[in-house]
């Protein structure tokens, strides 16, 4: 876990100059630092209660026992892991309780409670515990539960409800995600709506403002690298802002990518995962810029109208690849001795 | 040449697990991830690499003292390929609809490195009867996998088997299971429980 | 016998051998397997235009590809319909549609789909009863179109499958093309001539072929 690094505000790849004189480091060595894991995976957790709540008053308790139900498997299948294995159970180190709300954020309201039990067992069991856990994995955890859910359930992972209808239970009326509207009808959402997140879509990814909120938290906390979400956030602007330029009728603004479906939850907490992010400056540069990238193709060009999940799980697989090839010269690295 | 029963039931016998071709050589994963998305698929998969492997391990060891060796690659070659096209035909004239959904990978047979393998491996060291029992156990080891693999994903990915459903409307199919990722899932599942179970039944023997 | 001899001997003795073999088996697969074929062409036939007892078989070159029409006739020698094939990229890879085509040249009526490899379960379920029976009676004029999440409002509109919008529309975009092909290229003035042409042997037209359908 390269936590510490973040939190220290450091380093810099000699590759790029120094910024405002400050002293960088990144990948190893690192320093020791008092932050503890538990302590980092439950200030996310606080940054997270934001979107909860939004999610909660846009598609009512349906919404929180997903999210509950999420964590509960999430935690059981770790511990389950982890006693197989005859490792020392962690589950309270919190980053299960988050993988469990970030997927749940992913799905949409009426997703059934069995699927996602099947997803956070996907999530934790293949996608962290067979690499070895909390640090090793490659790929982000909550993402491959989604992506496997998404496999899975194609009809049950795409059927969104209109906000503020679910608590009539039954008869939630179903709609579609901004992003489906702007891609098979050509009709873009209002961004007010957007901002707020009164618009269809997954549980916790609606409600820019509810986000916004939880990532400054971290910010403030010093847990997030502004490169990241920002680079994100920004790739995507300026490249969708090049098709608007050419055509505003038919590709909508660059705003409108940032708010609608899940680029601003991904921002800030799935782009931002230490585990699955890289480590050096420049390596980060390349991972969000390339994830934002594809972010806009997909979604203006590809089958799917959503294209933020498969840009971080296709860019994850590069991360240790970009960490390798971005890492500072050792002292001394690269002469030759006559 | 003096081969005695018990070595010709090893010949047969090692087909089916020590050497079962998908899960402990790794030879023939194609049509192992290709087609086994369900269970009549995997076993019309299995038994017309069957029927090549038999043909060709009988042909090749009964030829093994008149072929030049520079150019018995080619001319193995040649003889797996008559081999395929007959079983593509055959599968094509009399059942059509298995073969559409094999679709291209009944010609692929050619190429499925389980066949030349023992034809380079086995057949062309040793005499006829041998060979047939090689072919007959790998064959059969193959065409076991193939079900198992397809009767995995085929009850997961419709909740039937053999076109008969079994889990009922409560079950929701796992799609993925009909798609190309879900039998990567399935092969790394079970590679890793066939790797389990051996590593444990002789320890110390470790697996390949 | 030198080393080269045997060479040569080898491969040009397995390659007559398996060429021999082959063709035997040849000659005996391959009329099965073109009846094959065509019995499953014929049922689509009969399958998009129920009421047809036979059918004739009208070919020209549109462009560089040869495109075939089949004139549906009933029991009475009266031409019922049009059936064509129509070709396209879908999700996956190819969507074949058989569509069968009123003689008034305004309305669909029937789709049946021949070949596919959309994802099981999801975008294969064009061949659904519940989605193909959609184009009985659907305007070809202007265009079929499809919407979704609603039911179908206008005359040319179908519903599209949740969930598989792309495999929808690929449908539909396939039915488009080749009615456009048809409607431009074979005129009704052309087909019913033909059809009286089958009536009159004397008059030939171009190309026909009787197939003996409705066994």
């Amino acid at each position: 876990m390269d936590k510490t690094l973040e939190k220290t505000e450091i380093k810099e790849s000699p590759a790029a100059p120094a910024q405002g004189g400050k002293l960088v480091i990144s990948s190893s060595p690192h320093f020791l630092n008092t932050e503890s894991i538990p302590k980092i995976m439950h200030t996310v957790v606080m940054a997270l209660f934001p979107a909860t709540a939004a999610s909660v008053y846009f598609f009512g308790f349906r919404a929180l026992l997903l999210i509950l139900v999420c964590i509960g498997a999430c935690l059981v299948t770790e511990y389950a892991f982890q006693k197989i294995r005859n490792k020392p159970v962690k589950i309270y180190d919190g980053s299960a309780a988050i993988t469990g709300i970030l997927l749940a954020f992913t799905l949409p309201p009426g997703f059934p409670i069995y699927g996602a039990i099947l997803g956070s067992v996907f999530a934790i069991g293949v996608g962290k515990m067979l690499f070895g856990g909390l640090g090793y994995n490659i790929f982000n955890p909550a993402l491959l539960g989604r992506a496997f859910l998404m496999a899975t359930y194609p009809v049950l992972t795409t059927t969104w409800v209109e906000p503020r209808t679910v608590q009539k239970a039954v008869d939630a009326v179903s709609a579609a995600t901004p992003l489906a509207m702007m891609k098979f009808e050509g009709k873009f959402a209002p961004l007010s709506d957007l901002f707020i997140g009164n618009v269809a879509g997954s549980l916790g990814e609606t409600s820019v403002i509810a986000i916004l909120i939880g990532g400054l938290y971290l910010r403030y906390k010093g847990y997030v690298n502004w490169k990241l979400p920002l680079g994100y956030l920004g790739t995507i602007a300026v490249f969708s802002g090049i098709f608007w330029l050419i055509n505003p009728a038919k590709y909508p603004s660059p705003l409108f990518h940032v708010c609608a479906g899940g680029a601003m939850l991904a921002a800030w907490f799935m782009v931002t995962d230490m585990v699955t992010s890289p480590t050096t400056a420049l390596g980060q540069w390349i991972f969000v810029i390339c994830a934002g990238i594809l972010a806009v193709i997909i979604r203006l060009f590809g089958g799917l109208p959503e294209g933020v999940m498969y840009s971080i799980l296709f860019m994850n697989a590069f991360v240790p690849l970009l960490n390798k090839h971005t890492r500072p010269k050792v002292f001394g690295e690269g002469y030759k001795v006559q | 040449m003096a081969e005695n029963n018990t070595s010709l039931f090893y010949e047969f016998k090692k087909g089916l697990w020590q050497d079962i071709p998908p899960f402990r050589l790794v030879l023939g994963t194609c049509p192992t991830l290709a087609v086994t998305n369900s269970v009549i698929n995997g076993i019309a998969m299995g038994l017309a690499t069957l029927f090549v492997l038999l043909g060709a391990n009988i042909i090749i060891s009964a030829l093994r003292k008149y072929i030049a060796s520079q150019v018995r690659i080619a001319a193995y070659v040649v003889i797996i390929a008559l081999l395929v096209t007959v079983a593509d035909m055959f599968l094509a004239a009399k059942f059509p609809p298995i073969s559409k959904s094999l679709g291209p990978y009944v010609p692929l047979i050619i190429v499925n490195c389980i066949i030349l393998g023992r034809a380079e491996a086995f057949a062309q060291k040793n005499p006829v009867v041998p060979s047939i029992m090689d072919a007959l156990g790998i064959g059969i080891g193959f065409t076991l996998s193939l079900a198992t693999m397809g009767f995995i994903r085929e009850l997961l990915g419709f909740g039937s088997v053999l076109n008969i459903k079994l889990l009922g409307e409560w079950f929701e199919p796992w799609i993925v299971m009909i798609l190309p990722a879900g039998a990567f899932l399935v092969y790394g599942g079970l590679v890793a429980l066939v790797n389990y179970i051996s590593s444990r039944k002789t320890p110390g023997t470790e697996t390949l | 016998m030198n080393n080269l001899t045997k060479m040569f001997l080898n491969l040009t003795v397995i390659g007559a051998f398996a060429g021999v073999v082959l063709s035997g088996v040849f000659s005996v697969a391959d009329p099965l397997i073109q009846a094959n074929k065509q019995k499953e062409l014929k049922e689509s036939i009969f399958k998009v235009l129920p009421e047809a007892k036979d059918y004739r078989k009208i070919e020209k070159k549109i462009g560089a590809e040869d495109f075939t029409v089949y004139l549906g006739i009933d029991a009475n020698q009266k031409p019922i319909g049009v059936a064509f094939k129509a070709d396209g990229g879908g999700f996956q890879g190819n969507v074949g549609v058989m569509v069968g085509l009123e003689m008034d040249y305004l309305n669909l009526k029937g789709i049946e789909i021949l070949d596919q490899v959309e994802t099981p379960g999801l975008g294969d379920r064009i061949r659904e009863p519940q989605f193909k029976d959609q184009f009985k009676g659907v305007d070809v004029k202007p265009k079929v179109e499809y919407i979704k999440f609603r039911k179908p409002e206008k005359p040319n509109q179908i519903q599209a499958i949740t969930g598989a919008t792309i495999s929808s529309n690929a449908v539909v975009v396939n039915i488009n093309r080749a009615v456009e092909k048809v409607l431009t290229n074979f005129p009704l003035e052309e087909i019913t001539k033909a059809q009286s042409g089958t009536v009159q042997p004397a008059a030939a037209p171009a190309s026909k072929e009787t197939g003996n359908g409705g066994k």
